[in-house]
């Protein structure tokens, strides 16, 4: 055994990584504002909704609502916290929370993902499996239809098999697998 | 002697070639998760869970907690080889790691780091053997008051003593308590924060929050990246191996701390991260010339994977004795015992030895098998980072979704998963940390309902926590942690008091 | 989920049209349990899975799926929206009557497909083996305590917590009452002292039992327990005295009955009745019964009909007079 036969080099390039100059789109400062508030908004609501359930403390110890709500003030008192601290603090120099090139990226990603589940409601989980996999395959990453294709039907298979087949784990299925009488 | 009894009867229970081969098949999984970016330990045990639901609890066991050394195993090829650490915790073991294989010792590295891997998890396992029979001697003591007095003492030392801003962990602990009311309430018998939704009925539940937070979350977060590579897969020969293992007692002090400083880390929530820097730098300050550090020093690989590895598997301890994962991955887990129907809890080690042992029994043979698998296999591993991520991202996508939606049958869950993929990848990129979030989800409802069931008992009197020896030590400790950075500071001037007065 | 409903209609539709002798299941069938894992349902889910694998009973596999979701309100509505599904029993218990009064859940068993009644359970009171050793002395102990007895049991206003509100009605002691997640749990709380007593299906306390760690003090039940094989050194569950011989007059029984979703056709429900009929007379069924110490009893049609009425009538009294019907 020699040792370059098992010296493989590995080199792996990304053609449409986001370039590092790009323009960011917002900084972290004003996403920390849009949270913070978000989550304010969330502890009143649920504060609100445990106050109807019972928050107070009876003969049998707290109510079902003493917890959540004291939660709730606590989430909503921290959010608070951080507004005011944000606000507080120097825009300038906050450090940016996403460039353009890297949220088209990001985006690439999450509204197929996004798509996949709504596929997976009306053509079963397979189908949407396989249709996500060479899809993105070819549209994101420009790999060839045929390796695209091929690689989407084998994993889906394996999937399939391994969960309907060998261990009986029942899955959203479609009209694919009506048809099939599965 | 008992337990080495118990011990041997789980080796019995584990040979057999059906557990053998799964040990394999969780061995290979868990070196391809924890080689692909964007995957990892706790997202690959999560997302690999689903698998387990049909298995009895000591199969699956076994084969998730071989999918957990299989991923670290892997994580360390990524980190020498190519300089990107599949894991926070694998950070550390870049600093020399990497240097070395770009000299041509790559061989080297990934044996040290093989080894080290090896010897801190065998140093946890050690202790948990020895530790378990413990536990169950005192298994009846723990009633309610005792089980909230130790969850308490959970999340006041995540607020105390985490590093993040004190108001981030609380809006991340605070959320996760709440979200996990969800439902209908046990004590009472009464629906909760459902509006009125057939959907939240159920809850919120704590597997598919995880898939979505780390498993989705991630994606999002390695696209952003620049995702290219160069670096060279090396062959481990035997002679490299023997090299390195001759020489293995040469570093038995840095070892030896090493795992010391993991066990501790992993049975006190501290983490596999926190030990692994925390065991390079102290390798680093003990030795003799301190500046050859992340150059390319054997000694700063072993360092770190001893110390990681070593509190990796002591998490597991706090897990199975009180319910208290001391890691994420160890959180999936405990998620695991309870769809098996498995109550994590001192009992745990009274009623279901089998298991228990099983599972101990397993981590020395994983580990074994592990050790003898990633020496053989590197170069196999390291071109799986060929495989475009176009075509990793949208399958990892996929089995995210698959289990989210095994957990419970429900299509919800799947929307649920995609909102907190949303949810990880914001909360990552402005610093609220996720870690007290899955603690508290995976706790928050037992927390309440031990704390309600004492209230209950005591005829709502606050003195219950205070009641005995036991269960008034852990809720005075976390009462002094929660306020640990007060008391720090108070001591501090203390000190310098009292110090120009002495001189 | 609709979707996929609608595709089984349509094929359950297209197989119909065949002359076929019999209708039968064309997919893997779920049986639904309303509670955790490892709990009295889980195990007999598991059992009859067994059972009809183990002696062929059907072609399609079995698959248990646990739906135990809010006390077991997600099985009640996940059966409640799967209408028309043949493919789907649930293992029913008290809950399917106290749940839609405890907790407003929309809910009504009627909306579903009865198929029949499998088993009947027992509710036993225990204590700790160095508690009182009969059902006078535990009384009598408990009334003279200075803080009330704890009594563990099984979730909030269903069928254990009746019991205690019974017990107290009928004896004038205090009890208070401490919902555990599982009756596992509330065994081990026993044991440990952290309760006084529990009332316990016998399934729920039978190791620690057998581990000489806890009494059996009586039975809910109009006679004794049939089995007398031993069980405990000294005692077989026929050795347990009914709690009106002690005189405390308390009987409840708990029903184990098989639904199917609503609207499934005639030829569908026969296929189950026949399909269960055939589960309770394998060995596995016979054995689970001693075991699990369950009154095996088997009703269906128009007799499952007139005990789910009247048995619904008698735990609506017992909810709406121990105070637990929500407004």
């Amino acid at each position: 055994m020699s040792k370059s036969e098992f010296d493989i080099e590995i080199i792996v390039d990304d053609p449409t990584a986001p370039e590092p100059d790009s323009p960011a789109v917002t900084d972290i400062h004003t996403v920390e504002i849009v949270v913070s508030l978000m989550l304010l908004a969330l502890a009143v609501m649920l504060g609100i909704d445990n106050w109807r359930t019972g928050a107070s403390w009876d003969s049998t110890g707290p109510q079902a609502g003493y917890f959540p709500f004291y939660l709730s003030v606590i989430l909503g008192g921290a959010s608070l916290y951080g507004l005011v601290t944000t606000f507080l603090a120097r825009r300038e120099t906050s450090e940016t929370f996403v460039t353009r090139a890297q949220l088209r990226r990001v985006m690439q990603v999450f509204v197929p993902t996004l798509l996949f589940c709504l596929a997976m409601q009306f053509l079963g989980l397979y189908v949407a499996s396989f249709l996500l996999i060479a899809g993105f395959m070819r549209l994101v990453g420009k790999i060839a239809w045929w390796k695209s294709l091929l690689t989407a039907f084998v994993f889906t298979a394996i999937m399939f098999v391994t969960f309907d087949v060998a261990f009986d784990v029942i899955m959203p299925k479609g009209p694919l697998e009506a048809a099939f009488g599965r | 002697m008992e337990a080495f009894g118990l011990l041997m009867h789980g080796f019995v229970v584990l040979l057999t070639w059906k557990t053998i081969a799964l040990m394999m098949v969780g061995l290979v999984l868990g070196i391809f998760v924890g080689v692909l970016p964007g995957l990892g330990g706790p997202n690959g045990v999560a997302i690999l869970l689903p698998l387990t639901f049909t298995m009895d609890p000591t199969s699956a066991i076994v084969m998730l907690s071989c999918i957990y050394w299989g991923a670290l195993f892997g994580g360390a090829i990524t980190s020498i080889l190519f300089n990107i650490p599949g894991e926070a915790w694998s950070v550390a073991t870049t600093f020399d790691g990497y240097p070395m294989a770009q000299q041509g010792r790559a061989a080297e590295a990934l044996t040290a780091a093989f080894t080290s891997s090896f010897i801190g998890s065998l140093v946890a396992v050690l202790l948990i053997t020895f530790l378990a029979p413990m536990i169950s001697s005192f298994a009846l003591k723990f009633g309610p008051p005792e089980f909230f007095a130790v969850y308490l003492l959970t999340f006041c030392s995540f607020v105390g003593l985490g590093r993040e801003a004190k108001h981030k962990t609380v809006i991340s602990m605070s959320l996760g308590l709440l979200l996990a009311g969800v439902g209908m309430d046990t004590v009472s018998g009464t629906l909760r924060m459902t509006f009125g939704s057939n959907e939240l009925l159920r809850g919120i539940n704590f597997l598919v929050a995880v898939i979505g937070l780390f498993g989705i979350s991630e994606i999002l977060l390695t696209m952003e990246e620049r995702l290219a590579l160069r670096g060279h897969a090396a062959a481990i020969s035997l002679r490299v191996v023997l090299k390195v293992w001759k020489d293995l007692p040469r570093y038995w002090a840095t070892l030896l701390r090493s795992s010391f400083i993991g066990c501790w880390l992993g049975i006190t929530p501290g983490g596999a991260i926190a030990a692994s820097f925390m065991g390079y730098n102290l390798a680093k300050r003990f030795s003799k010339n301190p500046e050859t550090f992340g150059k390319g020093r054997i000694e700063g690989v072993f360092a770190p994977e001893t110390a990681a590895h070593a509190s990796g598997t002591a998490a597991l301890l706090p897990m199975l004795a009180l319910g208290i994962p001391g890691s994420g991955t160890a959180a999936i887990l405990l998620g695991g015992l309870m769809v098996w129907g498995l109550n994590p809890g001192p009992l745990l080690f009274v009623e279901h030895k089998d298991f228990v042992w099983g599972l101990i029994a397993s981590m020395y043979l994983g580990n074994v098998v592990g050790l003898v698998l990633v020496l053989t296999t590197v170069p196999i591993f390291a071109s799986i980072l060929r495989v475009p991520f176009a075509a990793v991202a949208p399958m990892i996508v996929v089995s995210c979704a698959i289990g989210a939606y095994a957990i419970q049958n429900a299509m919800f869950d799947i929307w649920l998963m995609l909102g907190f993929g949303v949810v990880g990848y914001v909360f990552k990129k402005i610093g609220i940390p996720l870690a007290p979030f899955t603690l508290a989800l995976v706790l928050g409802n037992r927390a309440e309902d031990a704390f309600r069931l004492s209230m209950i008992g005591s005829g709502g009197s606050m003195k219950v926590f205070w009641s005995n020896g036991l269960v008034g030590t852990i809720t005075t400790l976390a009462i002094a942690l929660l306020f640990w950075p007060v008391l720090d500071k108070a001591f501090g001037s203390i000190g310098r008091l009292l110090r120009p007065a002495k001189a | 989920m609709r979707k996929i409903t609608k595709a089984a209609v349509a094929l359950v539709a297209a197989m119909a049209s065949f002359p076929a002798a019999a209708w039968e299941p064309t997919k893997p069938v779920e049986i639904v349990v309303a509670a955790g894992a490892g709990g009295a349902s889980d195990q007999m889910a598991r059992m009859m899975q067994a059972a009809i694998q183990k002696n062929n009973l059907m072609k399609q596999p079995v698959v248990v799926s646990l739906k135990g979701g809010a006390s077991g309100a997600e099985a009640l509505i996940y059966m409640k929206s799967s209408e028309g599904d043949p493919n789907k029993v649930l293992i029913a218990y008290s809950l399917i009557y106290m749940l839609p009064l405890s907790a407003k859940i929309p809910f009504n068993w009627r909306e579903l497909t009865p198929v029949s009644v499998v088993a009947m359970d027992q509710f036993v009171l225990w204590d700790n083996i160095e508690g009182p050793k009969t059902v006078k002395d535990f009384i009598a102990a408990a009334k003279t305590a200075g803080s009330p007895f704890k009594m563990g049991g099984t979730g909030s206003k269903r069928e254990d917590h009746v019991l205690t509100v019974f017990m107290e009605k009928r004896t004038g002691a205090k009890f208070s009452y401490l919902p555990y997640k599982s009756g596992g749990e509330a065994a081990t709380q026993l044991v440990g002292k952290h309760t006084e007593s529990n009332v316990n299906n016998p399934s729920e306390n039978l190791e620690v039992w057998r581990a000489g760690q806890v009494r059996a003090l009586c039975v809910f039940d109009k006679e004794r327990i049939a089995y007398t094989t031993k069980v405990t050194e000294t005692q077989s569950w026929n050795d347990i005295p009914t709690c009106k011989e002690e005189g405390l007059d308390v009987q409840y029984l708990m029903l184990r009955a098989m639904f199917l979703p609503g609207k499934v056709t005639p030829e569908q429900k026969d296929f189950y009745v026949d399909l269960f009929k055939k589960v309770t007379q394998t060995a596995e069924y016979k054995d689970y019964m001693e075991k699990q110490a369950l009154k095996p009893v088997y009703l269906t049609g128009p007799e499952m009909l007139k005990f789910l009425e009247e048995d619904d009538a008698l735990n609506k009294s017992l909810m709406t007079e121990a105070g637990f019907v929500a407004q």
